[in-house]
């Protein structure tokens, strides 16, 4: 079924495992639209969890800087938990836990996603999924974030408190926005994570994209081909991602080592932090500061 | 009494603006205090007529100067076993600039950080206008750390600048200096803003309000510093050895600033090894060595004829 050309044939026989892989039928699933549909719900399910994630790990890292030993305790053992358990096994652990609770009910009830035209999605399994991937962000964000704020020389926060800020008001708007140059590579390191954690919300029954691929491949006995179609999906979207990320850290890279101007607001902007005052213009560079520093 | 604040409890008696010994002797627990010999009372200084070096501040001349603007009482302070403050008793008057001087690890820093509560203190306490800083007392007389909001709202009336600056690094010159202002006090940004055009006018920085910090030079950031400070329109300034991460060549600009602040009156402690500006500038001197007063008085006098002999040793080695 290959071809007659002795070289040819073989490395044909090769790429279709002895003609039994289909690529046509790659060909034909690869734009399938309950496939392409998917990606958003992907894409989706993992901001969301890296957003709650990224929150929660703040939440952790003020819970461990606090003079109450139980609120530091209770963040190191959730940490200690939450690292130190499958991600898969959390999955399974938060969807039957809603379901003794009886939580499972209502949020079935919930018809958000056929609503918005993804018929196969149960609100029960999303927000299971949410949940267990957020948690467990959030252990990991813990570390990402503490290494961040720990970072900042104390210096800064003493001058914020020393003007008359609270802790909060000093930390949100003088250590976070210098913390986040350090927390956004890592971050974004852990999103291309999360985008391929998000395929084992597939084990509850999410049809996201991997479910999806599975449903299809079954169903037309070409499981392998689907598989394929997954893998380049997930392909596409890290890909895509790690791209946005090296323009992200490029931009960053210059204002890590100089708060210049137009870079000084891009972590603001970035995070939402502040409003950028006008573009600062350069003035002569001064003695205690490097040669190369003056270089963009 | 008049002019005495609801928190301030007693102990400064003497009738009337400070009679001739009030200022270090005046009744204060500082008799008590670890300082040997106690200097004698400055023959001008901070008292109402005013030295010369005052000429140029406004001097009220009523109740309210009764109350120190510092009054630092037996106030101990340990880090781990380590005592770093060991007994320290200082008034500080109202427009009043005192240097701190004293070898390094002696506890100056330290002392200046306990006086806006940057750090607790063990024992003793610490009033800055009358009101106990940090914390409240109880009934009993037992003291309770204060609230994290009214700490704040104290510490913004007090100004610190340090000796690495510790500007904002992500924002402007203007920015550093609106910020607090805007977030603390709610000033509505334009006029935060017209504020700082102002102050750094004043340091001489009009044409730096769009600066990064790391576009300045040391002595342009301690300035910018300095405005940032005074943009809380603090009673009082404290000063961390503000020239001593410098070069030598951009001292002269920021302690210029700081003597023209002097003569507007403002009230200074200055950690400094600068005996040009303490002995110009400063009402008083006081040397700290192993974390207790060890002598006081004008610098001029001190310089020439310390009484102690730890500090002529340092004297010695600095001057
Ligand atoms: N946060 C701290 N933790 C432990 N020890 C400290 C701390 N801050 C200061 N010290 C110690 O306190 C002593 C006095 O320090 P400091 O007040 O900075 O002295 P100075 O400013 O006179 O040089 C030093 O021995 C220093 O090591
Ligand atoms: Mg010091």
């Amino acid at each position: 079924m290959c071809t007659t050309t002795p070289f040819l044939d073989q490395l044909c026989q090769i790429v279709t495992l002895g003609g039994h892989f289909r690529w046509s039928a790659v060909g034909t699933y690869l734009f399938n639209p309950y496939i392409v549909e998917t990606i958003w719900l992907v894409i989706g399910l993992a901001i969301l969890a890296q957003v709650f994630g990224t929150l929660i790990g703040l939440l952790l890292y003020f819970m461990r800087r606090t003079r109450f030993a139980a609120s530091r305790w209770a963040a190191n053992a959730y940490i200690w938990f939450f690292r130190g358990t499958p991600l898969l096994v959390q999955i399974y652990l938060v969807s039957y836990g809603i379901n003794y609770i009886g939580l499972d009910p209502p949020l079935r009830a919930i018809n958000f996603f056929p609503a918005i035209g993804y018929s196969q999605v149960q609100m029960y399994f999303f927000v299971a999924a949410l949940l267990a991937l957020s948690w467990n962000e959030g252990a990991y964000m813990a570390e990402i974030v503490r290494a961040g704020i720990d970072s900042i020389d104390p210096g800064q926060l003493e001058a914020a408190r020393s003007l008359g800020m609270t802790y909060f008001v000093a930390m949100r708007r003088i250590v976070l926005p210098q913390a986040a140059r350090t927390i956004v590579p890592p971050l974004g390191n852990e999103f291309n994570g999360m985008l391929k954690n998000t395929s084992l919300a597939s084990v509850i029954g999410l049809t996201e994209l991997l479910q999806t691929s599975i449903n299809i491949g079954n169903a037309l006995f070409l499981q392998l081909e689907l598989f394929v179609v997954a893998s380049f999906w997930y392909l596409m979207m890290t890909t895509v991602w790690t791209a946005i990320q090296a323009y992200i850290e490029r931009k960053l890279n210059v204002s890590v080592t100089d708060f210049g101007p137009g870079q000084g607001s891009w972590t603001q902007r970035l995070l939402g932090f502040g409003r950028r005052g006008p573009v600062a213009v350069a003035g002569a560079g001064g003695i205690n500061v490097p040669a190369d520093r003056g270089a963009r | 009494m008049q002019g005495q604040g609801p928190g301030y409890p007693g102990g400064y008696g003497q009738p009337g603006p400070l009679s001739s010994g009030g200022q270090m002797a005046g009744g204060g627990p500082i008799q008590g205090g670890p300082m040997p010999g106690g200097s004698p009372p400055p023959a001008s200084g901070p008292m109402p007529g005013g030295g010369p070096l005052h000429s140029g501040g406004p001097r009220p001349n009523d109740g309210s100067r009764v109350i120190p603007m510092v009054d630092a009482r037996d106030v101990h302070k340990s880090f781990h076993h380590n005592e770093v403050l060991r007994g320290i008793s200082m008034q500080i008057w109202r427009q009043e600039v005192v240097v701190l001087l004293g070898p390094s690890g002696s506890g100056k820093t330290t002392f200046l950080r306990c006086i806006n509560h940057l750090e607790k203190i063990n024992h003793g306490r610490i009033y800055v206008d009358g009101e106990l800083i940090g914390y409240r007392e109880l009934p009993n007389g037992e003291l309770r750390e204060d609230s994290e909001a009214n700490i704040a709202r104290k510490r913004a009336e007090l100004g610190m600048v340090f000796q690495r600056f510790n500007l904002f690094p992500h924002l402007t010159a203007l920015q550093n200096i609106t910020e607090a202002p805007i977030r603390v006090r709610g000033v509505p940004r334009a006029q935060a803003e017209a504020r700082a055009r102002e102050l750094l006018a004043k340091v001489g920085l009009a044409d730096k309000a769009d600066a990064y910090p790391n576009r300045l030079s040391g002595g342009q950031q301690q300035r910018v510093a300095i405005a940032r400070a005074l943009a809380m329109d603090p009673k009082l300034m404290l000063f961390d050895e503000p020239t001593s991460a410098l070069d030598p060549e951009l001292v002269g600009e920021v302690l210029k600033v700081m003597r023209q602040l002097a003569e507007e009156g403002m009230t200074m402690v200055v950690v400094t090894h600068e005996m040009g500006f303490a002995r110009e500038v400063a009402d008083r001197a006081i040397f700290i060595d192993g974390g207790v007063i060890v002598e006081q008085g004008r610098p001029t006098e001190m310089f020439a004829n310390p009484r102690e002999e730890r500090t002529r040793a340092f004297l010695r080695k600095i001057l």
